[in-house]
């Protein structure tokens, strides 16, 4: 299955590219799906109908979800939710509350992407559109199942390893109810099976982001940031649109005229700053874009002659080899800055850090031994040397 | 110290009126901090220059602040990361001590800890804080809730857990598993910080918060739930400012049905919100840097001194009646449908849509069965026997 995901700062009109790019789909014949992730859902606002927590037909072969994160959770992680509000209730804590505690931190994006693998497996569907929340819990959505399966394994740890000490003696000096091993079983379940899923999922060929901006300057720096994170974390991105383009006769109004210059050096900016990602140009209406006549219009007038499901650019992979006695590995990293970076080899792992992410990149056993020797920043793509050596340096 | 907290969806132009709100106090001869609290920072953005997660000065008498978790999270747990990688030793993943960041909460806490240093610093007159969307920002606000029922029912627990075990089992492999007393005074003084901040936060004397909107239908939809979720918390809205309000010599051609549905919503922020409401014109050219984002201080305030609590009352109020006690909260634009009460002695569980909150009663109420409710004029009113 295809999957897109869109992403941009709040504001920019990502529910109404999402939804055009989903409508114009269905309509050349492809069973798409219409995801929103974002709990602020607007899916209704936009499509014009009633979109619920569970899948509806809008239309022949597009149907849509406002994914309901409490729901999924509960499907899936029901038991671990279960003890924590039993919890919660032993201490008097009753009702929403209680259930609201036991969300813990990051299960609603876990939950949502779980929902999402769970309709690419389905196999219902040729296409799935995913309208994200705002650029950062984006990120953290992407980046969850990769740093969720280190955190819940620590997390595992240290609860066991209290548990196993505390929980017997506990037991007798207080009522509390204490996790037992299903509770357990379950979390064990979700990190190794779920998470190696979604991990999959998100790395594979066939998934693409792609970052929704328009003119302004606070809008565009941020997804600037977005697209090198995505990157660092080796998350595919296919275009950006850029949205809200004065059309010709708007910018004709003296107002609007250096608002209708400016847009057109920010194009250009856009276009070097997201290379080699295509730019695709959305221009405002006269009206807002609610309900499918106007969504369709609005999709032809995005993409044109290209077809929204395809990967309309590509970006190059995270690459490691060894060359004239230095080992290397080659990650691109556009709009990165050298001094900004934290590159340090732990273990066997290599730590790159950014002002808002870090992701520690498993390194092959080729590299795992040999010592960083030097980082290079040309082009785009972020170079680490290691010393082949077998010297620490 | 006066606290202003920006909140809004994301895209209406928080950041920019948080740094226009700071340079109009700070004419007013305050001396005014901005903390950026949304992890996607773009105070520097707007001031055309890098801001970071130290405090730097950007005009005179204002400092700004991006609240980095990564930053904070490297210099002051040092006891709790240090735990960590012991319990850690023989992984080869020593480093997701500093990934376990990523999961949300921690942003939280940290935002809110960067208030209370301001308080404690003494220097500040004026913090105003640059709020994560909407949805974030309440959960900052929710957050002191949660982190007290883990702090009374489950940290403690483990806490003398650790206590009775640490003697008997020494230094052994299960052992050294144990935190440490230090671990645990690390993460209780978290909390007093913690408890401390919403004490200030729900001090409407001290600290109001600004909903920032613009006239659009969707817009001012989410600012009316986010008005009464805040009221909910006890955290007074002292005004509305509406962004990007377009001039009279503008938009009269193509723009000509936008306008129009501008002045209807505009009809709309004025019926939904009974608070005091400011309007920052859009301009000709993009808003970036001190001088452009000064002018639109005085474009939007005028003589008015942002820093002032605009608006006296409470959302949240007490009162004392002859047939029994009342508990009064502002919820305007929500149906009594919407809201589910229950008091269970020391608290009363109000829940509006889908958020909710415990509110701890004064003795007098505790134990009070709950008469009845009513909501009239956008008040909630509950009458205690």
């Amino acid at each position: 299955m295809r999957l897109v995901l869109y992403t941009g700062k709040g504001g920019v009109g990502k529910t109404t590219t999402a939804a055009a790019t989903a409508l114009r789909a269905a309509q050349a014949g492809r069973r798409t799906l219409l995801v929103s992730a974002d709990a602020a859902h607007s899916l209704s606002d936009v499509l014009g109908q009633r979109i619920g927590s569970e899948v509806q037909a809008v239309a022949p072969e597009f149907d849509a979800i406002e994914v309901d994160a409490r729901v999924e959770l509960q499907r899936h992680w029901g038991k671990v939710h279960e003890f924590l509000v039993s919890l919660f209730r032993h201490q008097g804590i009753e009702g929403v509350i209680a259930e609201e505690l036991a969300l813990l931190p990051g299960a609603e994006e876990i939950a949502t992407l779980i929902a999402v693998d769970e309709f690419a497996r389905s196999g219902a569907y040729d296409f799935a559109v995913v309208d994200c929340a705002p650029t950062d819990t984006t990120l953290r959505l992407l980046t969850l199942p990769e740093v969720a399966h280190s955190s819940v394994r620590l997390l595992l740890k240290m609860q066991r390893s209290l548990a196993r000490v505390v929980t017997p003696l506990a037991r007798g000096m207080v009522e509390t109810p204490l996790p037992d091993t299903e509770v357990f079983g379950q979390a064990e379940t979700l990190l190794y099976t779920r998470l190696a899923s979604l991990r999959e999922l998100i790395a594979a060929k066939e998934t693409s982001v792609r970052l929704v901006v328009t003119s302004e300057r606070l809008v565009i720096d941020e997804a600037r940031r977005a697209f090198t994170d995505l990157c660092l974390f080796g998350l595919h991105c296919d275009a950006v649109v850029m949205n809200r383009m004065l059309p010709a006769e708007a910018g004709r109004e003296e107002f609007f005229a250096e608002w209708a210059k400016l847009q057109e050096e920010r194009f250009a900016e856009v276009e070097r700053a997201f290379a080699p990602l295509r730019v695709l140009r959305a221009e405002l209406g006269d009206d807002e874009v609610v309900g499918p006549e106007r969504l369709a219009d609005h999709a032809a007038q995005t993409f044109g002659d290209q077809h929204p499901d395809a990967v309309l650019s590509e970006m190059p992979a995270i690459r490691f080899g060894k060359e004239e006695g230095l080992g290397f590995v080659e990650i691109p990293l556009p709009g990165a800055k050298l001094g900004a970076l934290d590159i340090a080899k732990i273990e066997d792992n290599l730590l790159i850090k950014t002002a808002n992410a870090s992701r520690s990149l498993a390194l092959p056993h080729t590299l795992a031994g040999l010592e960083v020797c030097e980082a290079r920043l040309g082009k785009g793509v972020l170079s680490v040397y290691f010393d082949a050596s077998g010297e620490a340096g | 110290m006066r606290v202003i907290l920006h909140v809004g969806k994301g895209g209406v132009g928080k950041t920019t009126l948080s740094l226009a709100t700071a340079l109009g106090a700070a004419e007013g001869g305050h001396r005014v901090c901005v903390l950026s609290t949304d992890s996607a920072h773009s105070l520097g953005d707007a001031l055309g220059r890098p801001i970071g997660p130290k405090r730097v000065s950007i005009a005179p008498g204002v400092e700004a602040r991006e609240v980095s978790a990564l930053d904070e999270l490297a210099s002051s747990w040092v006891e709790i990361q240090s735990w960590l990688r012991e319990l850690l030793r023989d992984e080869a993943d020593a480093m997701v001590v500093d990934e376990l960041l990523v999961f949300p909460g921690l942003e939280e806490l940290f935002a809110l800890r960067a208030v209370c240093e301001e308080e404690a610093r003494g220097e500040t007159d004026v913090c105003i804080v640059d709020c994560a969307p909407t949805g974030s920002a309440l959960r900052m606000l929710r957050f002191p809730d949660a982190l007290e029922v883990f702090m009374d029912q489950i940290f403690d627990l483990e806490r003398r857990g650790a206590r009775l075990l640490r003697p008997l089992l020494g230094s052994s492999s299960v052992g050294r598993l144990l935190p440490s007393e230090t671990f645990f005074e690390a993460f209780e003084n978290l909390y007093r910080d913690v408890a401390d901040v919403r004490r200030l936060l729900t001090d409407s004397a001290r600290t109001t918060a600004r909903l920032v909107v613009n006239p659009a239908q969707i817009v001012v939809a989410e600012a009316r739930r986010t008005f009464a979720y805040l009221n909910l918390y006890g955290v007074t809205t002292d005004a509305v400012l509406i962004n990007r309000v377009l001039p009279e010599d503008a938009g009269h051609g193509f723009f000509a049905g936008w306008r129009a549905r501008e002045s209807a919503s505009l009809e709309d922020i004025v019926a939904s919100f009974p608070v005091p409401q400011f309007k920052a014109p859009l301009a000709p050219r993009e808003i970036i840097g001190v001088e452009a984002i000064g002018e639109l201080a005085r474009a939007t305030f005028g003589e008015t001194d942002p820093a002032e609590v605009l608006l006296g009352a409470s959302p949240l109020r007490l009162r004392d009646r002859a047939d029994g006690a009342v508990v009064e909260i502002d919820l305007p634009g929500i149906d009594h449908a919407e809201v589910d009460l229950a008091a269970t002695g020391s608290e009363l569980h109000v829940q509006v849509r889908d958020v909710a909150r415990r509110i701890a009663l004064p003795a007098s109420l505790s134990g009070r069965p709950v008469e009845g409710s009513r909501l009239r004029r956008g008040v909630l009113s509950v009458y205690f026997g």
